[in-house]
């Protein structure tokens, strides 16, 4: 009764401006941070927690507010126009660009200025929701996980300017914005993960990461410079609405101004900025640095390197998806199979529990990265958020087990612990399923739809090649690994007989460290059809209507048809209300079969090869997890005898030699550089360093003379003149007065005699 | 015997500035060269009072002019007020080096 009344006020009540509220939900956390930053260490353990907790407990209170308001829908109206826009879900988004430096280039007419600005569509939403639940939680956990260190409150401080920084990135609406919060989520990254900087191996780790990621935005850096100097604009829509790549010819897009932007160029851009969410969400081959990111608190290890920040590649993909060329989306599906098939399978032969995790993150995302390269945009995006959910709780809980046996993270020293942190435990395989694709559980349902888009871009590709094909049977075939590694890893940390008793015997668990893990299991759970992904597909059609908007046309006109961004997209469901431009064309005019274009065809033909397939890899990994170690190791011990396998659990192991390789080849080379570099300072630029002051030092010994002899001597000659002429002076001043008598007299007496002389003369 | 005139008075003033300036001159006691700056100065107002005596002294009215005897007052009373002085220099200076030598008193020297 009491909820209904509520929903009803809520009903009624128009909402502040969802932009409003979002920008204030992304300001708490910086609030957060710069109090910490000046006031953290003298308010203790653990206000400075509940201070930072308090902050994105109440982002995430506007980000509910702002998700409320966007269904409800509302109007605004940006500087310069006269009518209001209606914005909310389905409707047009908000775009706010602000004018910010002006630029000297543009192809759009419009606008002479590079802007900054705010872009709020259902996706965004989405990911603040997503973003904030996830960091509330993790704060929430941390006030227990963290309780012991002494460096409690930077912890906090750190935390509030990632959040801050994650939620800038999802809410700036130019891809300038999103390059600077990037930057921002990289550094924070970076102090978190290096955040217990007494250990080598974390300082190490967090250089490591730094270093890759730069490599990453390096390629970031040069599509945004290939964007700007040939367009000279950054805000997205006006990118979608000139570059939407179903316009492209043969020779390309033609801009405003007459420009050609040629294919390869676009394709280059793209790669470009598809490079940056190589480094940010560590895909093959900079991959390297996520699984030593494992040194930073697991709480970090769940926000940053789990949830939030290593999706943010995919949410980059995700906004310059309209604009890459079936090339680039080629290569980027092509790293994003690569990535999916190695993580998982050195995940399969991985002991430390974090490890694990690591790997079967850098799948995960591979499969998010598959996906957008195949053109399944709402599969990537909503595995993003149901990845979030279960792999934030995975993390978790792995910290919870951590918290339990004293930082120990070894599975070798775990087993049976399910008797003694049962919440855990279940939490645990709540995630283990959602993340092996049980039906229904949240991940079924985004894997999916990834798996089908990925059939249907297989089916289409396989007439040109039977390569093509890879690209469903392999992650296919992964998700059965992925089932595996996962069972296998919930087995050896919970099932079996305690290998380390002592260990065992202290471990417990606290509400406060479960809480989360409740809260979490459920989101994994119903992920699936809370409506993330209706959101999501809404966020397609917005994307449209905004460009529809930029460019002045009608939405129920026929030109308006050109304009479908997500043309070259697969559909949500066959049939659904997502359908390419024709098919809903079709749909509209009343014909009972919409025209299924090709695609669609493909599309139908492998969803239902997917809905068996995926089941059946649940089932087979499962299993197969359940039986291998049931027993503990003692299977895998067995097997391990016969060589091949043993070969290549130690190839696994050692993550297939990537660390080493990179360190013979580019860290070699870099070494050998910097000795290069060393050589050449200290001969050639200290030699001439040297030569100089050696030079100055005589110069200044000559100078040194003339002070000396000429410049002293004209001085000290004036001094001694006067001061001779001044002992000549003073004789007479004897003060002896009868000789002064003497005088005065001798003078008048002479006086007097030349008088005498002068008038006798006279 | 002549009568006493004009010239004998100018040269009981130049006998008596003589014996002035010797004083001065061959004295180290200050009080001394007082005495002697004291003989001059009356040497001088032998030679102003007889002046005018001898000078024919009678204004246009018939009055007689006395400028000379003022001038001598004048004289003598700023002899007393400089001695008053000076003596007062004597004795601060006998307090600092016990004596009224003026051959001691050279600190000054240049």
């Amino acid at each position: 009764m009491r909820h209904r009344r509520i929903a009803r006020a809520l009903k009624k009540k128009q909402m502040p401006r969802t932009d409003y509220l979002l920008i204030i939900a992304t300001v708490l956390p910086l609030a957060s941070f710069v109090l910490l930053v000046f006031a953290g260490k003298r308010m203790g353990k653990p206000f400075a927690g509940y201070v930072a907790t308090g902050a994105i407990g109440l982002s995430l209170v506007f980000s509910v507010l702002a998700l409320i308001g966007w269904v409800q829908g509302g109007e605004y109206k940006p500087a310069g126009r006269t009518a209001a826009i209606s914005y909310g879900m389905g409707r047009t988004p908000i775009n706010l660009p602000m004018h910010w430096v002006p630029s000297n280039y543009t192809a759009d007419a419009q606008t002479k200025f590079l802007n900054v600005g705010v872009y709020v569509d259902s996706l965004t939403i989405v990911m603040f929701a997503m973003i904030t639940l996830v960091a509330f939680l993790v704060h929430f956990f941390s006030l227990a996980y963290m309780a012991d260190d002494k460096r409690f409150p930077r912890f906090f401080t750190y935390l509030g300017l990632f959040c801050f920084s994650m939620l800038g990135l999802v809410l700036g609406g130019t891809i300038l914005q999103l390059f600077i919060f990037w930057e921002l989520v990289g550094l924070c990254s970076y102090l978190l993960i290096g955040f217990w900087y007494e250990k080598k191996t974390a300082t190490n780790a967090a250089i490591k990461a730094f270093v890759t990621n730069r490599v990453g935005d390096f390629g970031f850096l040069i599509g945004l410079g290939i964007l700007f100097y040939h367009f000279g604009n950054v805000s997205l829509p006006d990118i979608w609405s000139a570059l939407d790549i179903s316009k492209m010819s043969g020779r390309g897009i033609e801009l405003a101004n007459g420009v050609w932007f040629g294919p390869t160029l676009l394709t280059v851009m793209g790669v470009g900025l598809f490079f940056g969410a190589v480094g940010k969400s560590a895909q093959f081959p900079l991959h390297v640095w996520l699984p030593d990111a494992m040194e930073g608190p697991t709480p970090v290890s769940a926000l940053i390197h789990a949830a939030t920040m290593v999706a943010a590649g995919v949410y980059l993909v995700g906004r310059i998806f309209p604009i890459l060329t079936p090339d680039a989306r080629l290569f980027i599906a092509i790293i994003g199979l690569t990535t999916l098939t190695m993580a998982a399978l050195i995940a399969v032969a991985q002991s430390d529990i974090k490890k694990v995790l690591a790997f079967s993150t850098l799948s995960q995302l591979g499969y998010m990265i598959l996906a957008m390269g195949v053109g399944s945009w709402i599969g990537g995006l909503f595995h993003l958020i149901t990845h979030a959910f279960f792999k934030a709780l995975l993390f978790l809980g792995s910290g919870s087990v951590i918290h339990a046996a004293h930082h120990e993270q070894e599975m070798h020293q775990y087993g049976g612990l399910w008797r003694k942190i049962p919440v855990t435990a279940i939490t645990f395989a709540i995630a283990v399923l959602a993340i092996a694709g049980t039906p229904g559980l949240s991940a079924y349902y985004s894997k999916d739809m990834i798996l089908a888009h990925a059939g249907g871009y297989a089916g289409l590709g396989a007439e040109h090649s039977k390569w093509y094909l890879l690209f469903f049977w392999v992650p296919s075939g992964i998700a059965l690994v992925t089932a595996f590694y996962m069972m296998r890893c919930w087995m050896l940390t919970f099932w079996g007989k305690p290998r380390n008793q002592h260990l065992y015997d202290h471990a417990r668990e606290t509400p406060v460290l479960y809480g989360p893990l409740i809260v979490l299991s459920i989101f994994s759970i119903i992920g699936g059809y809370v409506g993330v992904r209706t959101m999501i597909e809404y966020a397609m059609g917005e994307g449209s209507k905004i460009v529809l908007d930029v460019r002045g046309v009608k939405e129920d006109s026929p030109e308006a048809k050109k304009y479908d961004l997500y043309a070259t997209a697969w559909p949500g469901e066959p049939g659904g209300s997502h359908l390419p431009t024709e098919a809903r064309a079709a749909v509209a005019e009343g014909e009972n079969e919409p025209n299924l274009t090709h695609s669609q065809m493909e599309f139908k033909h492998y969803e239902h090869i997917v809905h068996t397939v995926v089941v059946w890899a649940f089932a087979v990994g499962i299993a197969l997890g359940f039986v291998i170690y049931f027993k503990g190791y003692a299977v895998a011990n067995a097997l391990m005898k016969i060589a091949p396998l043993r070969w290549i659990h130690t190839w696994l192991y050692r993550r297939m030699y990537f660390d080493e390789l990179y360190a013979a080849v580019f860290v070699a080379i870099t070494m050998g550089l910097a000795r290069l570099s060393a050589l050449f300072d200290r001969v050639v630029v200290d030699g001439l360093v040297n030569f100089a002051a050696h030079f100055v030092k005589k110069t200044s010994d000559l100078a040194g003379l003339n002070d000396k002899y000429i410049v002293d001597g004209a001085v000290n000659g004036l001094a001694s003149a006067t001061q001779s002429l001044g002992s000549a002076v003073r004789a007479p001043q004897s003060g002896r007065i009868r000789m002064y008598v003497t005088v005065l007299l001798a003078a008048v007496v002479i006086g007097i005699a030349a008088m005498i002389v002068v008038v006798i003369s006279k | 015997m002549s009568a006493i005139g004009l010239n004998h008075y100018l040269m009981l003033a130049a006998l008596l500035f003589v014996c002035g300036l010797l004083t001065i001159l061959t004295k180290r006691n200050a009080i001394g060269i007082l005495m002697g700056v004291e003989l001059i100065l009356n040497a001088a107002n032998v030679n102003l009072v007889a002046f005018n005596r001898f000078s024919h002294g009678v204004s246009a009215s018939g009055g007689v002019l006395l400028s000379g005897q003022i001038f001598a007052i004048f004289v003598i009373v700023l002899a007393a007020a400089e001695a008053a002085v000076a003596l007062a220099i004597f004795l601060n200076f006998y307090n600092n080096f016990s004596t009224i030598d003026v051959e001691r008193a050279q600190n000054l020297k240049g």
